[in-house]
């Protein structure tokens, strides 16, 4: 049990603290593949280093990124 | 107590798939209800996944929790993302669903419906489901790598090449397979046309919105999105009414053509922001709510299958859908839902990086396919629900319909033209005769499942069939458009990478003349194909759609020499079956069918007999005939040598390894600890 929370503690299930519509905002930003800034922000709070990107860039580099992937036929 | 509850849930699935496949195989000449279907499926998908992909996971790959994976250990909060195992099983899917295992089922209809049936559901248990898990774990141990890094570095580098031209290969045979989809269903129709049209202004204004005014906000963009498309739709359908706002967006198949060829061309050189992704959040939007939508209606209505389980076409190979036997077309015909090489390009793309540990593969991977596979079953069901005779008559042009009516009638799938006027005004189309594609007779099925879902819900029943059709409709072209939009892109990246080799200026992807240059290229290629399959009466379909299934099948050929070389690597050769068997089996359906569609007396079938059957005519188009018959010789002959190529190229190393001549050296990255887990 001990060992499932912390792996959780690691990915999606952190988010269980949000309020319940930013949960499932994030849950449906991830599933279509869209840019969530905040994510970001959070990762670098809990990585302890200073974003590197500001919004703009961010979202732009995002789209850039997205527009390399394969959509199956 | 557990284990003896487990195998009491567990045998009475077992028991209830195998009676529904019981009903599936023994009805003859009884109306058999589409629950029979959707039972076997179901129940085959849990067994499979309960069974075999728990012994994929535990005894094949040997897949530890405790190894870091890559999205643990490069961590970046943007494309390394740890992420839940169900989010991500949901980004998979739209990633891997399309337009294929929609398209491919209804043509394959035309055999009935149990072989292609048992084509989805065998093929994705043994088959689609075990390449797809096997590149994700594959490229899992290797840092996300894609599948051409990984043939180059575990095969041999001939191998890598190998895969980087079948990719571009199929892309260009894709591409126009898809957009002669799109064009068949909106020839001649204002309502589809303009709804599809209106799409592309929809899309530049979520992309300004999205990017300029509220960076990033997709969810507000997406929505405004929908509800202008909606609004398109519904307005669609006053124009088509417009005696002189119809003939603007009424145009013929050749004309649709070249509007396809200049739109994929901008979308490839427009920036990604503009245009492409928009629209994909849109059709992904739009994708995961339909086909939710579709599942519960089927389950609603439950409805009666009229096509029967087998038709005479099975065996005869004279099907005015597409010529050829059930072996091996049947297999060539249903790619996506059943296997599709595609899947290793996602599998070996995006998804890896976002695994938050090892075992999440198996639900990924193998789960993901598993669904692709019951989407399939819903398409096959929703185009098995239309009369036979209205089927074969929209799937069919007239001169095939002519000569398959002997066949036809004693059949007893009779259409009158009566019947046929009465559909199309009801779905609100001039015509529905010769709409060959699958797109519009999967929309008039899907048309009928919706409106008799929404009467048995007290809603408008029928009245609401002309909006149902075009829905759907616009919900395949949409995603079919973005399909486009992304492979013309990819391809365009290939070309520049391949020709940056030895010229790198032109490798350099933001060099406008490069990418002008390389997009004209790419959409030429898959243009000329999508042309040749509008005008030449042959083509189509019935030349364009066996040439994708052999593509998309040398593209899983490659996935699954991937797998089976690291797996012999890693020292797990006693379960290289696994692969192998799948592997062995496309090689057989592939060749086959390539060797069919080349050298076949038959003139419908065999291209060099077609070329033959032309040589004496005066017709001012047998040349430009003979020339497309030569062009798509040479193109199922080059998949066929890539075939060969890999296999014996990957048979070698296997030899190399196994007989010690070689060391066997796996390129994984070294073994991490996860930093979550503590216990244990």
């Amino acid at each position: 049990m001990q060992r499932e929370i912390e792996r959780d503690a690691g990915c999606a299930m952190r988010d269980a603290a949000l309020p319940f519509p930013t949960r499932i905002a994030r849950v449906l930003r991830r599933i279509i593949g869209a840019p969530d800034y905040a994510a970001y922000l959070e990762h670098c709070r809990v990585a302890g280093h200073t974003p590197k990107l500001s919004e703009e860039a961010y979202v732009a580099e995002f789209f850039e990124a997205k527009g390399k992937g394969v959509r199956c036929c | 107590m557990n284990r003896l509850l487990s195998l009491l849930v567990w045998g009475g699935i077992s028991a209830l798939g195998a009676a529904a496949f019981g009903v599936l195989a023994l009805s003859r000449g009884e109306t058999v209800n589409a629950a029979w279907l959707l039972t076997a499926a179901v129940c085959s998908y849990a067994v499979g996944y309960r069974f075999y992909s728990r012994f994929l996971a535990a005894r094949v790959f040997g897949l530890d929790d405790r190894r870091a994976t890559p999205a643990e250990r490069h961590n970046n909060g943007r494309d390394f993302v740890p992420t839940n195992k169900w989010v991500l099983y949901g980004h998979h899917f739209a990633a891997i669903a399309g337009a294929g295992p929609l398209v491919g089922p209804v043509l394959a209809a035309q055999f009935g419906f149990l072989p292609g049936t048992l084509w989805l559901v065998i093929g994705v248990v043994l088959g689609g489901a075990v390449q797809d898990f096997t590149i994700l774990f594959c490229s899992l141990r290797r840092d996300g790598k894609s599948l051409g890094q990984m043939a180059k570095e575990e095969v041999n580098p001939a191998a890598g090449a190998t895969a980087m031209l079948a990719v571009l290969f199929i892309m260009i045979i894709l591409l126009a397979v898809l957009a002669l989809i799109v064009v068949n269903a909106l020839k001649a129709s204002p309502w589809g046309l303009f709804t599809l049209g209106c799409t592309v202004p929809i899309a530049l204004l979520m992309g300004w919105w999205m990017k300029r005014w509220r960076p990033g906000k997709v969810g507000e963009a997406s929505a405004a999105g929908a509800v202008l498309l909606l609004g398109a739709l519904v307005a669609g359908g006053w124009v088509a009414g417009q005696p002189h706002l119809a003939p603007l967006f009424t145009h013929s198949a050749t004309t649709l053509t070249w509007m396809m060829v200049a739109y994929g061309f901008i979308a490839s050189v427009l920036p990604v922001w503009m245009l492409l992704c928009p629209r994909d959040y849109l059709s992904t939007f739009l994708k995961i709510t339909t086909i939710l939508v579709l599942a519960f209606a089927i389950l609603v209505i439950l409805p009666p299958l009229k096509m029967p389980a087998l038709t005479p076409f099975a065996t005869l190979g004279e099907g005015p859908v597409f010529a050829g036997k059930l072996f091996p077309f049947a297999f060539i015909t249903i790619a996506c839902g059943a296997i599709s090489g595609f899947h290793s390009l996602v599998a070996s793309g995006t998804t890896p990086k976002m695994i938050a540990r090892e075992s999440d593969a198996r639900l990924i991977g193998y789960g993901g396919m598993l669904m692709e596979s019951f989407v399939g079953v819903m398409a096959m069901i929703a185009a098995c629900t239309l009369d036979p005779g209205v089927y074969f008559a929209m799937n069919t042009t007239p001169a095939a319909l002519a000569q398959a009516s002997q066949a036809l009638g004693q059949a007893g799938f009779v259409v009158t033209p009566e019947t046929m006027q009465a559909l199309a005004a009801r779905m609100g189309e001039a015509t529905l005769v010769a709409r060959s594609g699958g797109a519009p007779s999967l929309a008039v099925g899907m048309a009928q499942i919706f409106a008799s879902a929404t009467g048995a819900l007290g809603g408008g029943g029928r009245t609401l069939d002309a909006l149902w059709y075009h829905f759907a409709i616009m919900f395949e072209a949409l995603f079919i458009l973005t399909t486009i939009d992304t492979g013309t892109r990819v391809g365009r990246f290939m070309l520049q990478e391949i020709v940056g080799h030895v010229w790198p200026r032109f490798g350099e992807t933001s060099w406008y003349p490069s990418v002008i240059a390389s997009s004209a290229c790419i959409v030429a290629g898959w243009g000329y194909f999508l042309y040749q399959g509008v005008v030449d009466p042959l083509g189509g379909i019935n030349s364009l759609w066996p040439l994708f299934g052999i593509s998309n099948q040398l593209l899983a050929a490659v996935a699954l020499c991937v797998g089976t070389t690291i797996l012999i690597k890693m020292g797990r050769q006693r379960f290289a079956w696994v692969t192998l068997a799948p592997l062995a089996w496309l090689v057989t359906v592939t060749m086959t069918a390539g060797w069919q569609k080349v050298f076949s007396a038959d003139p419908r079938l065999g291209f060099l007999a077609h070329a033959a059957s032309l040589a004496g005519s005066t017709s001012r188009d047998a040349a430009r005939l003979i020339f497309n018959d030569h062009l798509n010789t040479f193109v199922a002959l080059l998949f066929m040598v890539v075939v060969a190529v890999l296999i014996v190229t990957s048979v070698r190393e296997w030899w190399l390894v196994l007989s010690k001549r070689k060391l066997a050296a796996v390129h994984e990255t070294p073994y991490v600890e996860t930093g979550y887990a503590t216990g244990d």
